[in-house]
């Protein structure tokens, strides 16, 4: 007797199992998001948690009853779950938070609070005065995305095809700097190309001046304070996420191809042009996107390398939140920077994008 | 090892995983709670004592010699802390604001702002009175600095150190002694001039330099020029770098050819670096007094009455001023520092003299929308 009543009700959860999996996972990540984002304060706070846990624990508890099948299904969403909620709580709520303080104004001037009022304005703020310092951050991680490739490229062909027993070395000698803080790198940048350092003298004495200054890699007999010496920062700062990623898709590729291309009578120009480029380039797309997007936002090399000429946008947040405190109009430019790297790296994955990204 | 392998395999494993993962979750909600009961309990303590300043700006222990705060430590009791933290007046103001202007308090329980931001935490209500019938040296206070406008009962600051804006150089870079605010825009130098952030300093100079006085500012108008000349000078590739207190880095590295700084600064660089100079232009120098104020909700009051009483005997004040060698406010600096080092005790950039003093001028106070003006307009051509 007991069975046959409870089979039923086994099949009723089993049915249901997928849309309750499903209106858990929703629940459960706009708790979090509300947690985060900061909707709820004060005595709703338990109240949202409790829910959470609620909802976490009931999933729990039916697929401890809810038979096999019910397990079956409910499965894929409790694994799902975890990482759903850290996307929830560490990504979405951030940027729903962000775009709200976008569209809030501060009722004073050194108020710690901001009222949400769809102030447009801040958006017209940033592009009116900030346009300068965009073009400056596209511009230079491009060019500096640029640089890696022509530079990345052949080094980790070399390092993969003919670094025979030293690959491992060289490779050790690739990343070993980069064990090295960030910032102690570019700010050891910043002595090496100091107006009355080293490099700056033995360039005098060469006599390579005046061609540097036609090739407007120094200007006014300086190094740093040049776009130039942003751009070359942020091209050795972001020269192994290009590199890694081109020598392990080159790695990756098997010499046999080749030489059946040569035994195929190919001249070895054609048989990279056919065979090793488009296999390698996966690499190079992954690379670019590791790149492009943390240097547009940079601001340490354009702060420690550039002059009030050549500040990037990254700057110009940094110091609209740490220092003039104006959060909305901060806000207003990273969500302009986020957006517009997101578009240009979805046109970029439509015109190159490979399906089978390495 | 072992048994993770085989209970992959068992018909339990899912259950049991889910169940870690269950426990996980509520193990990472809890946490928050743990760690905020466990933070916030630190520096607790009668006789601890957290005093944030700017950089150059203390008589360190060298050797034998003892620097104020261990002599301090040493005749108190008191364990201190002592930090540089302070680069930037609204850097710093920017840190703090949330906290203070949220009710919560922050951890230093003294800083030193500049004065006209001291005036903004005061009209903010982030300050507490200072407990001055337990700091009876108060009275050395140099009357000259006694109740400012912006204080004027004198209950909420006394000044740390005071001193001037002037024009800093390396002669190894600009060849020449520079003596007016016009070298600052030499072509000559065209990429190697420093400007300072603090924006009273860098506009109060170039005012200066134009005629202007900025001690009977009123309006935006009539600093308007300063800034059209600082935007100019930027634009054109003038200037190098914005910075604030760590412009002695690039003018003892010789990146800057010149740059608005602090008299004591400069004095203190000497020592190891005798190719920097300081100079107050023939156009006259701003003048300025950083002091140390208690933030809203400040734990250790006591120390802090103990601290300021020390640093407020002249025997003491002139230690320190014979190393930092800025303007000190304490009353009888100069007769006790006439027993360390004459040389020093004649200093008109330490001891400022009527002629010197006749050139130096102090901000007018700027009303808050006034303020706002000039912050936004200088922001605009810092522009990182």
């Amino acid at each position: 007797m007991n069975t046959t009543l409870l089979v039923p009700a086994r099949q009723r959860v089993g049915r249901n199992a997928d849309r309750v999996g499903l209106g858990a996972l929703i629940v459960a990540s706009t708790c979090l998001v509300a947690l985060g984002a900061g909707w709820v304060g004060g005595a709703f706070r338990p109240v949202v948690v409790l829910v959470l846990v609620a909802v976490v624990v009931g999933l729990l508890v039916l697929v401890a009853i809810g038979g096999p099948q019910a397990r079956r299904l409910l499965a894929p969403y409790g694994l799902l779950q975890p990482g759903i909620l850290w996307l929830a709580l560490f990504f979405l709520a951030p940027v729903w938070s962000l775009l709200r303080i976008s569209l809030s104004t501060k009722p004073s001037r050194f108020s710690v609070d901001y009222t949400f009022s769809w102030a447009f304005e801040n958006y017209t703020t940033a592009f009116r005065d900030f346009g300068k310092q965009f073009e400056h951050a596209f511009v230079y991680a491009a060019v500096a995305t640029v640089l890696t490739v022509l530079i990345g490229y052949p080094l980790a062909y070399v390092i993969a095809f003919r670094g025979g027993k030293y690959k491992n070395i060289l490779l050790g000698l690739v990343v070993i700097p980069f064990f090295t803080s960030y910032l102690i790198r570019t700010i050891a940048w910043s002595t090496i190309l100091a107006d009355r350092g080293p490099t700056v003298a033995i360039l005098h004495n060469v006599g390579l001046v005046r061609l540097f200054e036609v090739l407007h890699i120094m200007n006014n007999g300086q190094l740093l304070n040049t776009p130039a010496a942003v751009i070359g920062g942020l091209t050795y700062n972001f020269l192994p996420f290009m590199l890694l990623p081109i020598y392990v898709s080159l790695e990756k590729i098997d010499t046999n191809l080749v030489n059946a291309a040569n035994d195929l009578y190919s001249s070895s120009v054609r048989a990279f042009r056919k065979i090793v480029l488009p296999l390698s380039i996966p690499g190079v797309f992954a690379g670019t996107l590791l790149t492009f997007i943390p240097a547009a936002g940079d601001f340490v090399n354009a702060q420690f390398l550039g002059s009030p000429n050549t500040t990037m946008i990254g700057n110009s947040i940094q110091d609209q939140f740490l220092k003039q405190n104006n959060y909305p109009v901060a806000s207003a430019m990273a969500a302009v920077l986020m957006v517009s790297i997101a578009s240009l790296v979805l046109i970029y994955t439509r015109l190159f994008g490979t399906g089978d990204l390495a | 090892m072992n048994t993770s392998t085989t209970s992959r395999r068992s018909g339990t494993t899912r259950r049991q995983f889910l169940a870690g993962t269950g426990a996980l979750g509520a193990l990472g909600l809890s946490l928050p709670a743990l760690l905020a009961a466990c933070g916030g309990g630190d520096s607790g303590g009668a006789d601890s004592l957290f005093f944030e300043n700017w950089p150059l700006y203390i008589d360190p222990t060298e050797g034998a010699t003892l620097g104020t705060v261990d002599r301090f430590m040493e005749a108190t009791g008191v364990k201190m802390t002592y930090t540089e933290a302070y680069n930037d007046n609204n850097e710093y103001f920017a840190k703090i604001q949330p906290l203070l202007g949220a009710g919560k308090s922050i951890e230093p329980d003294v800083i030193a702002p500049t004065f006209w931001l001291a005036g903004r935490l005061l009209a903010l209500g982030w300050l507490e009175k200072l407990p001055l019938d337990k700091i009876p040296n108060a009275v050395n206070l140099e009357p000259s600095m006694q109740n400012p406008t912006w204080d004027p009962t004198g209950e909420y600051s006394l000044p740390w150190q005071a001193g001037m804006a002037g024009v800093a150089y390396n002669i190894d870079v600009t060849g020449r002694e520079l003596k007016s605010v016009e070298d600052l825009f030499d072509p000559a130098f065209k990429g190697k001039i420093g400007m300072l952030t603090e924006m009273r300093d860098t506009i109060g100079l170039i005012m200066l330099g134009l005629g202007k006085d900025p001690s009977t500012v009123t309006s935006f108008d009539d600093a308007a020029g300063a800034f059209d000349k600082l935007d100019k000078a930027k634009s054109d590739g003038q200037i190098r770098a914005f910075t604030g207190n760590d412009y002695t880095d690039d003018l003892v590295s010789g990146n800057f050819a010149a740059c608005v700084g602090w008299s004591g600064d400069v004095l203190q660089l000497q020592k190891d670096s005798p190719h920097v100079r300081f100079v107050i232009p023939e156009e006259g120098g701003t003048s300025w007094a950083d002091v140390m104020v208690v933030p809203k909700g400040a734990k250790n009051t006591d120390a802090v009455a103990k601290w300021m009483n020390f640093v407020y005997d002249p025997a003491q004040a002139a230690q320190l001023s014979a190393y930092v060698q800025y303007v000190s406010p304490v009353k009888g600096v100069q007769e006790e520092l006439a027993k360390i080092d004459p040389d020093l005790a004649a200093n008109p950039l330490m001891f400022p003299d009527e002629t010197t003093s006749a050139r130096l001028r102090s901000w007018a106070t700027l009303t808050e929308e006034v303020e706002a003006e000039f912050d936004a307009a200088f922001s605009r051509i810092t522009g990182a």
